[in-house]
C-alpha cells in the first residue's frame, strides 16, 4: 500500500504529445479511476505508473520514493491488462505463481499464497486448467490473482473489463468493489466506461487529449464539472448545451433566455459568450413542473423522437420554429434541440407541441471560449446568493 | 472426319427417332450448346445401328464417347477425383524422387566390395557387413560426434544471438531499423566462398589469447574454424524467422511479464520463446541440417583428422584412397550420417505441431 503521486508527467512521442503535463496525488488506499475518451492518455499515463512508459518529463513517486526510472519489476505494481494477457503456456497456478517463482519465494509459500489468492477470487479447483480452457471471466478472475498473489503497494488495471459481455462485466465490477474493499489496496484503473468510473471509484480524474481536466469524486465530476468536456463526458445521455451570450438581464441563447444578474458570473461581463448547459433530467414539463423548487420561464417546444428506456423516457424537443432535427449534430450540442429525461408514464406524444422548464439549481454556464465552469446552479434572480461557483467547489 | 459427320447425323437420327413420349430425349439434362458440342467433336466409335438401338433405349449419349472423352466428361462432373489423382501423382513423384536415392544408396552398401559395376535395383549379392565395417576402416563415430557438437553449437549460438536481434527488430522500434534488417539479409547473399581467404588467413593467424585453449593460438583445426563462419552465415536466415515469430507474440504478455518481475531478457527466454516454439523449432532445424550437411568450411578448416575436428564429410571421402574407392562404405556411411538428421527432423516436427496448436492465442 502506498500512496502515488504524478509530478508534471508528460510523453510525447515523435510529434504527438500522449501525456500532457499531468499531477495528481493519490492516496494510500484509494481506488482512482482514470476516464476519457479514446486515446486521451489515460493508458499511457498508467503505465508511467506501471513502468511500462518512462515519462518524457516528468516524475513519478510510489510511497517516497521516485521510481521514475524503475524497472517494472520493482516497483512493487501489479497489474491487470485489457488483453488479460495470461501466459497461454502455462496452466492457472503456474501463471498465478509466475511472479513469485522469479522473486524465489519457497514452495510451501507459493502455494499458501496462491491458493488464498484463488479463494479470493473464487478460482479453487481450477488450478490445473490451462487458460484456452477457461471462460473469459474465469480468465479475467485468474488476471487478477495473479495480480494481487503478491501483495502489490499499488494496483493498476488496464480497461479489465472491457473484453467482458455486458452482463459479467456489472457481475465483475461488484466483484473488484468487493475486492478492493478486503485488499484496501491502492488501485488506480482505467475505463473508458463511465459507468465503471461513477460506480466503483472514490476518484475519477477525467482526462481529455492528454490533459487532466478534473479528478474529483463522482459525483462531484458530476454535478459540479470543472468544464465543458467533464460535463459532457461524465453523465449518459450526455448534457444539453445552448451556446449564447450574457445579456443586462440573464443569458439569451438563441432560442430562451435564462433571467440571471450577470454580475454574479465571475469574471464575465455583458456581452461575453457563455454557454448553458442543463442535464436532460433537469429540464421538466411545465405541466410537471410544481416539484422544481426554481424553473425558468417557459420555453416552447415540440417534441420530435420519444425513446421509452422502460424505467425513463427520452424526449428530443425542438425548440425553433420549423427546425428539424439534424442528422449530424449530436442533439446535445445542437442549438435548437434539447433532451429531456421524464418518467415512462409522463402522457406525451411525438409531434406535440410542450411547454418546459429549467431547473435553475441544475443549471451550469462555462464560458464559451474556454470552457471552463462559471457558474453551477443559479438559484437566485437577484444574485446575493447565486449558486456555487468552480472556486468554492473546489475549496 | 467422315465418321464424325456420319455419327452426328445418326445422333440427330436417333434423337429424332425418340419419339415415344418418355422424357429420354429432351430432358437429358444437357444444355442446347453441349449438344452443339457433342455433335461436332464426337470422336469416339461410330455410332452403329445397333448401338443406336441401345441409346435409344438408354440415350446415354456419354456412353458414345471414347475412353478419353469419358474421362474428360466425368472429370468436369466430378472435379475431386482429378484433384486427387493429381494429388496422388505428386506425392509419389516426391516420395520417389526423395527416396530413390536412399534406396540406391542402400542397394551399393549392401553390394559387397568389387561387384559394383551393375547395380540397377537390386544389389549383387548381400554384405550387410559393410555397416560395421565402415567403423574398422576409419573412426567414422569420430567424425560423426564432431560433426554433431559442431553443428550444435552452431545452432545454439544461431539461436541465442538470433533471438536477441530477432527481439530487437521485432519488437522494438529503433531508428535505422529497416535498413539494418536489410543489411542484414544482404549479407547472407554474399556467396560463402568469398568469406574463405580472409577467414582463412585469420583463422591462421595466432592469437595470444587463443593459446591456452588451442594450443599454437589458432583457429585452424578447431571446431571455432567451423562454428563461427558457419553460425555467421546461416544467422540472417535464423534472424528473419524469429523476428516475424517474435513480433506476432501480443505486447500485453511481454508487458505482463515484466510487471511480474522479468526483465525484457527474462521476459524473452520465459513468454515469447516458449510461445514461439514453432519459429525456434524452425530456425534451429535449419541451421542444424545446413551446418551438418555443409561441404565448403567444413572441407578446408581442418586437416581431416578426426582428432583435429574433421566433420562428418571427411569420414566419407576417407574412403577414398589413391588406388581404390571403396563405395560401398561411402554409401553406408552416408547412410549412418543421415540418421541422426532424420531423428531430430522427427523429432523437431511433432515439437512444431505442437507447437502450433498449443499455442492458440485468442488475442
Amino acid at each position: 500500500m502506498a500512496r502515488v503521486r504524478l509530478e508534471h508527467v508528460t510523453k510525447r512521442y515523435e510529434d504527438v504529445t500522449a501525456v500532457d503535463d499531468i499531477s495528481m496525488e493519490i492516496e494510500d488506499g484509494e481506488f482512482v479511476t482514470f476516464v476519457g475518451p479514446s486515446g486521451c492518455g489515460k493508458s499511457t499515463t498508467m503505465e508511467t505508473v506501471a513502468g511500462l512508459t518512462r515519462p518524457t518529463e516528468g516524475e513519478v513517486y510510489i510511497g517516497d520514493d521516485n521510481v521514475t526510472t524503475l524497472a517494472p519489476k520493482d516497483r512493487g505494481v501489479a497489474m491487470v491488462f485489457q488483453n488479460i494477457a495470461l501466459f497461454p503456456h502455462m496452466d492457472v497456478f503456474e501463471n498465478i505463481s509466475f511472479g513469485l517463482r522469479l522473486r524465489k519465494y519457497d514452495d510451501e509459500e507459493i502455494q499458501r499464497r496462491v491458493e488464498q489468492a484463488a479463494d479470493i477470487v473464487q478460482l479453487e479447483g481450477m488450478l490445473d486448467r490451462m487458460p484456452d480452457e477457461m471462460s473469459g471471466g474465469q480468465r479475467q478472475r485468474v488476471a487478477i490473482a495473479r495480480a494481487i498473489v503478491r501483495n502489490p503497494d499499488v494496483f493498476l488495471m488496464d480497461e479489465p473489463l472491457a473484453n467482458l459481455d455486458a452482463k459479467l462485466r456489472v457481475h465483475m465490477r461488484t466483484e473488484l468493489q468487493r475486492l478492493h474493499r478486503e485488499l484496501d489496496t491502492t488501485i488506480i484503473y482505467v475505463t473508458h466506461d463511465q459507468a465503471e468510473a461513477m460506480t466503483m471509484s472514490d476518484r475519477i480524474a477525467v482526462l481529455n487529449a492528454g490533459e487532466l481536466q478534473q479528478i474529483a469524486p463522482p459525483l462531484t465530476c458530476y454535478n459540479e464539472p470543472a468544464n465543458r468536456f467533464v460535463a459532457g463526458f461524465i453523465g449518459s445521455p450526455s448534457m444539453n448545451f445552448a451556446e449564447g451570450e450574457l445579456v443586462e438581464d440573464g443569458v439569451r441563447t438563441k432560442n430562451f433566455h435564462v433571467d440571471l444578474d450577470p454580475g454574479n458570473v465571475p469574471g464575465m461581463t455583458v456581452g461575453d459568450a457563455v454557454t448553458l448547459g442543463v442535464r436532460p433530467e433537469d429540464v421538466h414539463l411545465t405541466t410537471a413542473a410544481d416539484t422544481v423548487a426554481q424553473p425558468t420561464d417557459p420555453i416552447d417546444a415540440r417534441s420530435d423522437v420519444i425513446e421509452p428506456m422502460g424505467d425513463e423516457m427520452f424526449v428530443y424537443l425542438l425548440l425553433a420554429e420549423g427546425a428539424e432535427r439534424s442528422m449530424e449534430e449530436d442533439p446535445s450540442s445542437s442549438a435548437d434541440q434539447l433532451l429531456m429525461s421524464v418518467t415512462p408514464d409522463t402522457p406525451i406524444e411525438e409531434g406535440q407541441n410542450v411547454d418546459v422548464v429549467l431547473d435553475r439549481s441544475k443549471i451550469h454556464l462555462f464560458e464559451t471560449a474556454t470552457g471552463q465552469a462559471l457558474l453551477h446552479g443559479i438559484t437566485n434572480l437577484s444574485g446575493r446568493d447565486s449558486g456555487t461557483t468552480p472556486t468554492e467547489a473546489d475549496s | 472426319m467422315f465418321d464424325d459427320n456420319d455419327s452426328a447425323r445418326e445422333d440427330d437420327g436417333v434423337r429424332g427417332t425418340d419419339g415415344d413420349g418418355d422424357d429420354n430425349g429432351d430432358s437429358d439434362g444437357v444444355p442446347e450448346h453441349w449438344k452443339r458440342t457433342r455433335e461436332m467433336t464426337d470422336g469416339g466409335q461410330p455410332a452403329d445401328e445397333s448401338r443406336s438401338g441401345i441409346l435409344t433405349e438408354d440415350t446415354e449419349a456419354e456412353l458414345d464417347r471414347g475412353p478419353f472423352q469419358q474421362w474428360v466428361a466425368d472429370s468436369i462432373s466430378n472435379p475431386e477425383r482429378v484433384y486427387r489423382s493429381m494429388f496422388y501423382t505428386a506425392t509419389i513423384f516426391f516420395l520417389f524422387t526423395t527416396l530413390f536415392p536412399f534406396y540406391w544408396l542402400l542397394m551399393v552398401a549392401l553390394t559387397p566390395e568389387g561387384q559394383q559395376q551393375d547395380i540397377i535395383l537390386t544389389p549383387n549379392g548381400f554384405n550387410p557387413g559393410a555397416f560395421i565395417e565402415v567403423f574398422q576402416v576409419l573412426p567414422f563415430h569420430w567424425y560423426m560426434f564432431n560433426s554433431f557438437v559442431i553443428a550444435t553449437a552452431s545452432t545454439i549460438l544461431v539461436l541465442v544471438i538470433g533471438s536477441l536481434a530477432g527481439y530487437a527488430f521485432g519488437r522494438l522500434e529503433f531508428p535505422g531499423k529497416t535498413p539494418l534488417m536489410l543489411l542484414v539479409l544482404i549479407i547472407s547473399f554474399f556467396p560463402p566462398a568469398a568469406f574463405f581467404i580472409p577467414l582463412n588467413d585469420l583463422f591462421n593467424t595466432s592469437f595470444f589469447l587463443l593459446e591456452p585453449i588451442t594450443g599454437d593460438g589458432t583457429l585452424y583445426n578447431t571446431p571455432g574454424a567451423m562454428v563461427l563462419p558457419l553460425s555467421a552465415i546461416f544467422m540472417p536466415l535464423a534472424i528473419f524467422i524469429l523476428t516475424t515469430f517474435y513480433a506476432q507474440i501480443p505486447d500485453g504478455l511481454e508487458d505482463a511479464a515484466r510487471v511480474e518481475g522479468t526483465t525484457r531478457l527474462g521476459a524473452l527466454f520465459r513468454v515469447i520463446i516458449p510461445l514461439s516454439a514453432p519459429g525456434v523449432a524452425t530456425a534451429g532445424v535449419l541451421t542444424f541440417i545446413a551446418v551438418y550437411n555443409e561441404f565448403f568450411f567444413s572441407f578446408l578448416m581442418t586437416d581431416g583428422q578426426p582428432e583435429n575436428w574433421a566433420p562428418i564429410l571427411e569420414g566419407i571421402l576417407g574412403y577414398q584412397g589413391q588406388y581404390e574407392v571403396m563405395y560401398h562404405l561411402m554409401a553406408a556411411s552416408s547412410i549412418i550420417g543421415v540418421i541422426p538428421v532424420a531423428i531430430l527432423v522427427i523429432v523437431a516436427q511433432e515439437k512444431i505441431v505442437s507447437g502450433l496448436t498449443a499455442g492458440a492465442l485468442k488475442e
